[in-house]
């Protein structure tokens, strides 16, 4: 239960990158742009589409706030960007580094739940 | 597709894995008991300093007369065996799928470079296949277990290179990619793909003879 | 692809592969070929077959691939094709007309040089497969009839050419006598125990070439060294039995060999110009009767006129005028290292050294040697249209002015003799020996 929601924060992480280009319900992928030289297209992901389809209502399933290494479970922080956190790579407090938070917040989560792209492609799809 | 995707990134990555440095390690060791049963004397001539001094000549492009004598292939070979090495491990996709598994990473490539080694490694392999069709005295050796072993080595970049780019059913051009991928791990140990392990052994063992005990160049 | 028709039209036969062929069943061939696949050899065949990937580029390391035109069933991994990976293929299970085609291949188209364990990229050793290949012929009873004679000789007297126990003190005997016309006070000491040197020959030169026992009995004399040759068997270093595969009776004589050196209790073997017989004391000898180095210090004649001239112990009287060219031979170049001696040799005795290319470690090989030549007349036209790379080699050399064409090796001696006819160089082929003989200082008469 801990780990569904840990990834469903993650989930949430993407959100943080809607804040700030586009209003949360016109995304259709997670932005790149904190990545010095992104490799792949950026990751397909239509928030409220999805949110609806897989059922999620709290914001922080996703949009996670850690504190000394501990989840709190009230807050959430759909204000923040995920890169205002985590770094490109990784630091040694043990905060995952940025892809690592992306792809842990979606790919894991679609894992646990057998439901969801996991495939590189799936989510980096090339125009 | 997700158990498909699961079973193949987890038990079978795991079968293939094993059997792969299983595999290597039981040819060694087998290798190993045979010279010492059969050859022991093949200990007492290896030398460290002739077989390197060999093998350094040889994985030198254009190192050899023989090397020199062929240049075109001397290009394709080394450029076809250094990517097809470099450009799987330092792969970026598969760093992150190694440090998903395991916690940690290594530094990997610009996939725009991973893409162009897999194209050299699959030009590569056509590069062989004309050469075996074309060649009298490559054709006169060859059978069908050689171009079998041609497309072994070549389908997973073949595979990839598609799976890469999404240009045609990728999902189960991605499965195709990690099967072929296990497939030609574990025919390495089990084919003459085990050059790969038995190559700088051959080697190591002719340059010693030729330097310890016939004092003369093996290049 | 090449389908030289001319050679096919012409099938030799050979009556010593024929006769074996003749009481031949397959289960016999099987029984043989398991018994040195799976129980003889070990892990050098095994690893050599596994890890060959066909790909051909040891082709042009073969003198009969590049002397026929790149016919692909001469190129050295060709060989292997059609003799050991068939046999392992079919688990031994071959006809009598393979093994018939099997033993011709491995006894006159492959002279055992090891110029393609330089070109293959993983050094795999063919000379060494293609011996595995020769020893299941010896069990088979179907070695061709020349060679298979020497190795009887071998067996039965041991040396090369029927040369009797009383033959070979009178040989030298006679030589000394012709010698001393020369040098009144020369001698050559038979038996003489605790001398520095034994010199070795092989059986050829007292049957046909005593002039070269002559010939070193004066440079002995004149540089003053203290040498002796047994008057019993174990005189002869050569061994034809290293060739077909018979490694018993190779170890035997062998051992003879050395065990006589080890009586007269010298401190080395001088041996005459001969490539095989170094080969055969050298590196493969000892190692079947399991010593990693000879137990005795073999030095072969290269090495011993070297010595002798860098000493001052001979001296040039007046260099050899005319230009010659170096043939390095296989087993003492490939197989000893000797070709910057050699080399050495020339420059110190001539007054021109031509070099022929390729030369040292790559030279191509005289085709005579590995047992070839001694596979005698019936495959002799064979032998030589299987190196015409050879006769354009030398012919270049001529074309750069060399005359005299110098191979340290009986085995090259004779097979450069038939090129040279063949193919008309009108080369003059001699020994270091000849030339130190006519160009050093002696006493006078």
């Amino acid at each position: 239960m801990k780990r569904f929601v840990t990834v469903l924060l993650a989930v949430a992480v993407g959100w943080l990158w809607a804040t700030a280009p586009l209003a949360q319900e016109d995304m259709e992928t997670v932005p790149n742009d904190a990545f010095t030289s992104p490799q792949r297209p950026p990751a397909v992901f239509v928030h409220d589409a999805h949110n609806e389809a897989a059922g999620i209502d709290e914001c922080n399933r996703c949009h996670h706030v850690y504190r000394e290494g501990q989840l709190v479970p009230d807050e959430s922080s759909e204000d923040y960007r995920c890169s205002d956190c985590h770094a490109e790579t990784a630091a040694d407090d043990g905060m995952p580094a940025l892809m690592g938070a992306f792809h842990g917040n979606c790919k894991q989560c679609h894992l646990e739940l057998e439901n969801g792209p996991v495939m590189c492609g799936e989510c980096h799809q090339r125009p | 597709m997700h158990a498909i995707y699961g079973w193949v990134t987890g038990p079978l990555t795991w079968i293939a894995f094993l059997l792969f440095f299983g595999g290597l390690l039981y040819r060694l060791v087998q290798l190993l008991i045979l010279v010492r049963r059969k050859e022991p004397f093949i200990f007492s001539y290896m030398s460290l300093k002739y077989s390197l001094r060999s093998i350094l000549h040889w994985i030198l492009p254009f190192g050899t007369v023989n090397w020199r004598l062929h240049p075109v292939m001397t290009i394709v070979t080394f450029a076809f065996h250094i990517c097809l090495l470099v450009a799987p491990v330092f792969l970026m996709a598969h760093a992150i799928l190694f440090e998903e598994a395991w916690g940690f990473g290594w530094p990997s490539l610009p996939d725009v470079a991973a893409d162009w080694m897999t194209l050299i490694v699959i030009a590569g392999a056509v590069f062989f296949l004309v050469r075996r069709i074309v060649r009298p005295e490559v054709r006169f050796v060859t059978s069908t277990s050689d171009y079998v072993l041609l497309a072994v080595v070549a389908a997973p970049f073949v595979t990839g290179f598609i799976a890469y780019h999404q240009l045609f059913a990728y999902r189960w051009m991605l499965v195709a990619h990690i099967v072929s991928g296990q497939v030609m791990l574990v025919a390495i140990p089990f084919t003459r793909l085990v050059h790969m392990l038995f190559a700088p052994l051959t080697r190591a063992y002719t340059g010693s003879e030729f330097g310890g005990v016939r004092h003369a160049v093996d290049w | 692809m090449a389908q030289p028709a001319k050679s096919e039209a012409k099938q030799i036969v050979d009556n010593g592969i024929e006769k074996g062929a003749a009481g031949l069943t397959e289960d016999r061939i099987q029984a043989v070929i398991n018994r040195v696949i799976k129980g003889e050899s070990g892990a050098r065949l095994k690893v050599y077959v596994d890890t060959c990937v066909h790909c051909g580029l040891c082709s042009e390391a073969c003198h009969y691939y590049l002397s026929h035109d790149k016919d692909p069933r001469y190129s050295p991994v060709a060989k292997v094709k059609q003799t050991l990976w068939e046999m392992i293929r079919r688990k031994g299970r071959v006809s009598v007309d393979f093994m018939r085609r099997a033993a011709e291949i491995v006894h006159t188209e492959c002279n055992l040089c090891k110029r393609c364990a330089m070109y293959c990229p993983f050094g795999i050793d063919i000379a060494y497969l293609m011996m595995v290949v020769r020893r299941i012929v010896h069990l088979l009873g179907m070695t061709p009839q020349y060679i298979q004679d020497t190795a009887h000789s071998h067996a039965a007297v041991s040396n090369q050419m029927w040369v009797k126990p009383d033959e070979w003190p009178d040989t030298l005997q006679w030589q000394e006598e012709e010698a001393r016309g020369e040098i009144p006070t020369l001698r050559i000491p038979l038996e003489k125990e605790g001398a520095d040197i034994m010199y070795s020959v092989i059986g050829p030169e007292p049957k046909f070439q005593a002039q070269l026992i002559y010939q070193a009995a004066v440079i002995m004399d004149v540089a003053g060294v203290n040498w002796t040759m047994p008057a019993t068997a174990g005189w002869d270093n050569s061994d034809m039995a290293m060739f077909t595969g018979d490694n018993e009776v190779m170890g035997r004589i062998k051992r003879e060999h050395y065990e006589t050196a080890a009586r007269l209790r010298v401190r080395r073997i001088v041996m005459g110009e001969c490539g095989h017989a170094f080969r055969s004391v050298y590196d493969v000898g000892n190692r079947w009767l399991g010593w990693r180095i000879p137990p005795i210090p073999i030095i072969h004649a290269i090495e011993f006129y070297h010595e002798l001239l860098t000493a001052g112990k001979i001296r040039v009287a007046k260099k050899f005028k005319t230009p010659v060219t170096i043939h390095d031979p296989c087993n003492v170049v490939r197989g000893g290292g000797l070709h910057r001696m050699a080399r050495d040799l020339a420059h110190a005795l001539c007054e021109e050294v031509v070099e022929m290319y390729p030369n040292c470690e790559h030279n191509y090989c005289c085709c005579a040697g590995g047992g070839v030549i001694n596979c005698g007349p019936p495959w002799k036209n064979k032998r030589i249209e299987g190196n015409r790379v050879k006769a354009d080699q030398l012919a270049d050399a001529k074309i750069r002015g060399a005359k005299v064409l110098i191979a340290p090796c009986h085995n090259c001696h004779s097979g450069l003799e038939d090129i040279n006819h063949a193919y008309e160089l009108g080369l003059d082929i001699k020994f270091f020996g000849d030339i130190i003989y006519e160009v050093m200082e002696k006493p006078e008469a």
